[in-house]
């Protein structure tokens, strides 16, 4: 008696030919269209910084966004301790990691709520100048992006709380983004507050 | 039968050498040609349009060749030769058309550099473009029109730019256009070689006037040219004259019909006989009135079935006191 | 023996075309009759368009309803159809011709076209809210003015990049992780190749417009002030980031079809495509120049002179790999044995036209030449050469192409006949004496012209006629043999693609065994996919 099945695995033979999990190459080509996209948004913000500087960094602005900096570099560390701990299937440290991830993620955020409160009082705003328009477009996207992030890290922990866990390829999708979100913000912070 | 193939595709070429020539050499597919740097293009453009045709007879007259010559018989269910490629031939395929592209791209950078040489004694010309007509100001002569008068054979060095949305100053016969745009100015520089009057067109969308947004350019010879700013920079003693000269001078001709002034714009209602509906067309408002705020607010009292947002708004910074008293005096004649 | 639970010839029942599937042959021709759709919207209205233009003056629109009807006629046909409709027969054909059950990712397929389906309903909403009439390019600061509809529109536009965007990334994970065994790139079909390509762009690309109408839609609802003049803002950055994706997009446009045009030749000339390798490498080499020309729109910009030029060059070249399609196609139907179905009429319909759009093309990318005719009719004719004699040729060939693989059922050949010459002809009367017209002085999108226009748009105008009549044969023929046509059996063509190698139309899972690969996809006279061996106890 034979019951011709449709194998998962054998769908993906190829990918696996050449070494592709076909989730995490998604996750890489999804990461492509992000890094035009912020391509884009700091064209047009550096084009922006040319006709128009803008932002004259005190002392203090720069303390504080170097503080968050560190906060979100640390919180990718937490997502790469969190991926090793899926891997070794240890479940306590992965559920611990991706709530220290989710944690720092929403410190920064709450640190650039603070600092665009503080630029707000010395006048910049979205819609008062050009180069207030392109600051918050461009940092207001990246936060966005962060915000995502801290949900996913939470929905992700949620599935670590269950009794199957959470497979170690969500984690690492999960952690690509991360890191991603990560780096593109060390590029902003260079772009922004350093150039 | 590759002999035959070579033999038909040589035919075919050199048929295809033939019409390209007799092309680059009698079709003249552009308008009359006022500029220098458009008899540069010209030229430019018929050796391209030889070059095209070449191409263009080949590649049909090999399909045509082939649809005719190898259609399935019928009851043949065979199949064709498995050629599956020929290194040989695809590289002078690519290498062919590299070529050419490369002469082509080299021709058209030195006619793009002669053509765009500016001249130490250029006459500068500014351009303002708005919806929905086009203002030419003169600052050596400190005059400003709404025609372009130009002197044959003298460079000018454009200076354009817009009021409000992004404008395009073509003028056909140049072989040449620059887009008009907000907040910066475009140089563009010309040299006018023939006598003539020619269309000034708009071309980058700018709004429900966009197709009305037409003016001439005149090129005539520089006597001309010094006695049509003679005449600009005095307006005449009669009032009439005056008006009349005023009704020109700021593009009203381009979108009204008003006989007197030689005016036959379809844009706006008519003027015919405006003079005797003036007093009558607003309760209170008397025809001085009515005229002085049709012309500074346009928006206030639109004729019905016309837009409303296509006549210039902003009169009332551009028309002198004493100009605008002149022209709707003289409006308020007709 | 037990039946295989995967070869019921199940055909969905028609409502499952009407909600959420995820099999990707149900939602490509969801694709498909919708994108349909929008192209008879878009055409309608470029039948008033053509009908205001029959006569100078003003007939029937004014000067902001024209513009309206301009901008939506470009902007759905851009944007609701010719992309769409690609990805629509890239949807329903790449898992079968790479011998794949579905796509990487069937939920995410089914989100890109209900996304597309949104977008549609947003277009059209904006047309009761004032319509956008900045034209499709929607240059800045006219479009920031302009009323409610613009914001739609902007949104739309924003909908479907997103749609296109997932598409992509499913194509380029499915054709790399689910060729079956013996499927190597370099026997891939050259459609898949030119999806490849396709997706390349959609993907890179489109986040940078996206970015664009981000810009906009903040400026009209929030007040920021990006393209504000007064606050120092540019109207040249819309006009880079605007093009940096819509040249691009264009090649969106049009690979797919020449991957069309290559499925075709071959079965019909009984001949291998020729120069298989090139023709797969001219479309990734088209994709990756395709990012580099952006700047040719932009020549009278008044951007830096000295930077025209790069882009000159880059534009040029990309005619090199063009010109390598055409040509090996040419030697693919050389000495072949020509049978002139209707899909054959037109795929080489599209090499006879989409030759003027591309020669054309080298006359706009040199800038002498571009100064004098950009934004004038001799551009609309060229992009109409290359987008309908092209692309929408090639839409056409793979629709009565693929009929039979996607129906069960044969269409009727002469009323394919007829539709091709209408269009051949309608085509060629509608568009040539466009060129005269903008090389004499002719602006593009405007409501009027000068007298001396008159001949060259009456001419175009009844051509348009006949584009609009040809597809009542088009849709008669569809719809009627769909019902009453001769079954076609699995293969009509004897083709060697792995699409036709299983039942017409699939069944649900497209093959009852994955096929192995062991030749090319155009080796006539060889056999192309040999099933596994079948399971023991299995019938014949």
């Amino acid at each position: 008696m034979t019951t011709t099945t449709i194998s998962h695995s054998e769908s993906f033979r190829a990918g696996k030919a050449l070494g592709l999990d076909h989730r995490k190459l998604g996750m890489w080509l999804f990461l492509a269209t992000e890094v035009m996209l912020f391509g884009g948004l700091l064209t047009a913000f550096l084009h922006t910084k040319l006709r128009q500087p803008g932002l004259s960094v005190t002392a203090e602005s720069l303390l504080l966004v170097g503080l968050n900096t560190f906060v979100l570099v640390t919180s990718s560390f937490m997502v790469a301790q969190a991926l090793d701990a899926a891997r070794r299937d240890l479940k306590g440290r992965l559920r611990l990691y991706l709530l220290a991830t989710a944690a720092l993620g929403a410190v920064f955020l709450a640190g650039q709520a603070y600092e665009f409160s503080l630029l707000a009082q010395e006048g910049l705003t979205l819609t008062g100048s050009l180069f207030g328009s392109a600051f918050f477009t461009l940092t207001g996207t990246h936060g966005l992006h962060v915000l995502i992030g801290v949900a996913w890290a939470l929905a992700s922990l949620l599935g670590a709380l269950r009794r199957r866990g959470l497979s170690p390829i969500r984690v690492e999708i999960f952690g690509l983004y991360w890191h991603f979100v990560d780096i593109v913000w060390l590029v902003l912070f260079t772009v922004i507050y350093l150039v | 039968m590759k002999r035959r193939a070579v033999l038909v595709v040589s035919i075919i070429f050199v048929v295809a050498l033939v019409c390209g020539y007799l092309v680059a050499a009698n079709v003249n597919l552009l308008p009359e040609v006022a500029s220098t740097r458009g008899e540069l293009m010209q030229r430019l453009f018929n050796y391209l349009l030889g070059a095209a045709t070449v191409v263009f007879v080949l590649v049909e007259g090999l399909l045509a060749y082939s649809v005719l010559r190898f259609r399935r018989r019928p009851g043949d269910q065979g199949e064709g030769a498995a050629i599956h490629g020929n290194a040989g031939l695809e590289v002078f395929w690519t290498a062919i058309p590299a070529l050419l592209v490369v002469v082509i791209a080299v021709y058209s950078f030195r006619v793009l550099s002669a053509g765009e040489a500016a001249s130490e004694k250029s006459m500068v010309v500014e351009v303002i473009g708005r919806q929905f007509a086009w203002e030419f100001r003169y600052p050596e002569q400190g005059l400003t029109s709404s025609d372009l008068h130009l002197p044959v054979g003298t460079p000018v060095r454009f200076e354009i730019t817009s009021e409000d949305v992004i404008h395009s100053f073509w003028v056909p016969n140049f072989l040449a256009k620059r887009d008009a745009t907000p907040g910066q100015v475009s140089e563009f520089d010309v040299t006018p070689s023939e006598v003539g009057v020619f269309p000034v067109r708009c071309a980058e969308l700018c709004g429900p006037g966009h197709a009305a947004m037409v003016s001439q350019v005149i090129v005539e010879s520089p006597e001309a040219f010094e006695a049509w700013i003679e005449r600009m920079a005095n307006l005449p003693s009669d009032p009439t004259e005056a008006g009349r000269l005023l009704f020109g001078r700021y593009g009203c001709t381009g979108c009204h019909v008003l006989a007197d002034a030689g005016a036959s714009g379809l844009v706006g209602p008519s003027l015919e006989g405006i003079g005797a509906r003036a007093g009558e067309t607003v309760p209170g408002l008397d025809a001085d009135a009515y005229l002085r705020q049709s012309i500074l607010e346009p928006r206030a009292h639109i004729v019905p079935t016309y837009l409303e947002n296509i006549m210039p708004a902003d009169f009332a910074t551009r028309i002198p006191p004493q100009e605008l008293d002149l022209l709707v005096r003289y409006l308020a004649g007709r | 023996m037990t039946a295989s639970t995967l070869g019921t010839h199940s055909t969905p029942s028609i409502r499952r075309y009407f909600g959420w599937s995820t099999d990707h042959k149900v939602i490509g021709i969801q694709y498909l009759v919708t994108t349909f759709g929008f192209f008879l919207l878009g055409g309608a209205l470029a039948i008033l368009i053509r009908t205001e233009l029959f006569n100078p003056g003003t007939d029937l629109f004014n000067g902001t309803e024209y513009n309206r009807l301009m901008t939506n006629h470009g902007s759905v046909m851009l944007f609701l159809w010719i992309i769409p409709v690609l990805a629509g027969l890239g949807n329903y054909l790449v898992p079968l011709m790479i011998g794949a059950r579905d796509m990487a990712f069937p939920r995410m397929n089914a989100l890109s076209f209900w996304l597309l389906f949104v977008a549609g309903v947003v277009m059209i909403g904006s047309f009761f809210v004032g319509a956008a009439e900045s034209g499709w390019t929607a240059y800045v600061p006219l479009s920031i003015e302009a009323p409610a509809g613009q914001t739609l529109w902007a949104v739309s536009v924003i909908l479907l990049g997103t749609s296109s965007m997932l598409g992509a990334i499913n194509f380029l994970t499915t054709i790399a992780t689910m060729r079956t065994e013996g499927m190597a790139f370099m026997r891939l079909p050259l459609f898949v190749w030119s999806m490849i390509a396709t997706s390349l762009l959609a993907l890179l690309a489109t986040p940078v417009l996206t970015v664009g109408l981000v810009l906009i839609a903040l400026d009209r609802v929030v007040g920021t002030v990006f393209f504000s003049v007064a606050q120092g803002g540019d109207p040249i950055l819309w006009q880079n980031l605007f093009w940096f994706y819509s040249h691009p997009a264009v090649y969106i446009m049009v690979l797919p079809a020449m991957g069309i045009v290559s499925e075709v030749l071959p079965v019909f000339s009984r001949k291998p495509i020729f120069g298989y390798t090139m023709i797969a490498f001219s479309s990734i080499a088209i994709s990756l120049l395709g990012i580099t020309v952006w700047a040719h729109h932009m020549f009278t910009s008044g951007m830096d002179p000295r930077l025209r030029v790069p882009f000159m060059i880059s534009s040029m070249i990309i005619a090199v790999p063009t010109g390598v399609k055409i040509f090996s196609w040419l030697a693919t139907v050389w000495e072949g044995k020509l049978r002139f179905t209707t899909p054959m009429l037109f795929a080489l319909g599209f090499i006879s036209m989409f030759l003027i759009g591309g020669i054309t093309g080298i006359f706009l990318a040199s800038i002498p030449v571009d100064l004098h005719v950009h934004d004038s009719y001799f551009t609309v004719a060229h992009l109409h050469f290359v987008l309908f004699g092209g692309s929408v040729f090639a839409v056409y060939a793979g629709l009565y192409y693929w009929y039979p693989k996607i129906t069960g059922r044969m269409y009727d050949e002469r009323l394919g006949k007829g539709h091709f010459w209408l269009n051949f002809v309608g085509t060629n009367l509608t568009y040539l004496p466009m060129f005269l017209a903008g090389l004499l002085g002719m602006p593009r999108r405007v409501a009027d012209y000068a007298p001396e226009f008159t001949l060259v748009n009456q001419l175009a105008s009844v051509g348009a006629l006949l584009l609009a009549v040809s597809t009542v044969p088009f849709l008669y023929n569809v719809v009627v043999s769909w019902v009453t046509g001769p079954k076609a059996g699995d293969n009509p063509w004897g083709a060697k693609t792995l699409e036709w190698q299983t039942t017409s139309p699939p069944p649900e899972h497209n093959f009852v065994e994955l096929p192995v690969v062991t030749g090319m996809p155009y080796d006539f006279g060889e056999p192309l996919g040999v099933p596994a061996a079948a399971p023991a106890g299995a019938g014949d």
